[in-house]
């Protein structure tokens, strides 16, 4: 090997090192470990927690209106009186807002934490996205999802409206 | 022809709360005979056991979707003129193309409320 030759490799190793070093800081800037065993866990707890609270709310919400709906008014101040309380219970149950909006702020925040350190790890690295790849489970259910023509609820003008629907709808009652 | 408030009524949905939401809208609108199934597949099962007058179905349900339900059913000659109404969160117009094409009576985008489920039962029964 010439002393060209000799140089060019040991050119090449030191930006092999660096690249490595650079690699390894951007690693543990990412905080994956911490990611993976604190804050994702974390965050979905909140979401099973928004999710329990709305549900629970929902059905005491659901509750008191049958209630009242099949309450006896044959007595007009017992009745009064009967649904006066059942709307104190309404409004105490409608607390649930405050906590859920709380916990949801603090996963927005989780997933901009998240976003910011992947976005500086894609920089610094270089790396490009694998638009194609997808895990065996995913493109399963990329594949399900597409052909059942699951999108689940639009987001602002994403979808249509009832009243856009049954325009819709109308053009094949009368073509 | 006005709906018969008699009839059975099958509604179908993953989400227990949603049931209760449309089973209270239901009886406010007089139909008292509801019955309920968590997905397409329970509810296949259901239609095959007893003759109901309406289905009102969501889409996105494990395993089988609302959608698979309402092939099924059409492509079922016993079951094939039932009348079957979706209400869903699938709003995009490739879903309700998609519906309509596979033979939907009625479609619902939710949320919904009372008047809309009134009419488009009303609409379903004088078309």
């Amino acid at each position: 090997m010439s002393i060209l030759e000799n140089a060019e490799l040991e050119n090449e190793l030191r930006k092999i090192a660096s690249y490595i070093v650079t690699l390894r800081r951007e690693i543990a800037v990412l905080q994956a470990n911490e990611m993976h065993m604190k804050k994702i866990p974390a965050a979905g707890q909140e979401l099973a927690a928004v999710v329990n609270s709305t549900e629970g709310a929902t059905n005491e919400i659901m509750a008191i209106a049958e209630n009242v709906l099949s309450a006896d008014a044959s007595d007009p101040a017992a009745y009064k009186e009967f649904v006066d309380k059942e709307m104190m219970a309404l409004f105490e149950t409608c607390a649930f807002q405050d906590l859920t909006g709380q916990r949801i702020s603090r996963v927005v925040k989780t997933l901009e934490h998240i976003e910011a350190r992947v976005s500086r790890f894609a920089t610094y690295t270089g790396v490009e996205d694998d638009p194609e790849y997808a895990s065996e489970q995913e493109a399963v259910e990329i594949a399900r999802r597409r052909e059942l023509l699951l999108h689940g609820p639009s987001i602002a003008d994403d979808g249509n409206t009832q009243p856009m629907i049954d325009k819709l709808l109308a053009t094949f009652r009368n073509p | 022809m006005a709906a018969d408030i008699g009839m059975p009524i099958l509604v179908v949905d993953d989400y227990k709360t949603m049931i209760r939401i449309i089973r209270n809208l239901l009886k406010q609108l007089g139909f008292e005979d509801v019955d309920e199934a968590a997905d397409g597949k329970e509810a296949l099962g259901k239609l095959r056991g007893k003759k109901y007058g309406l289905v009102i179905s969501d889409w996105n349900m494990e395993p089988m979707t609302g959608y698979e339900l309402l092939r099924e059913v059409r492509a079922d000659p016993s079951l094939s003129r039932t009348p079957f109404i979706m209400v869903t969160a699938e709003s995009k117009t490739e879903n309700v193309v998609a519906a309509k094409k596979a033979g939907v009576n009625n479609y619902i985008v939710k949320p919904f409320n009372a008047a809309t489920l009134k009419n488009k039962i009303d609409s379903v029964f004088t078309a």
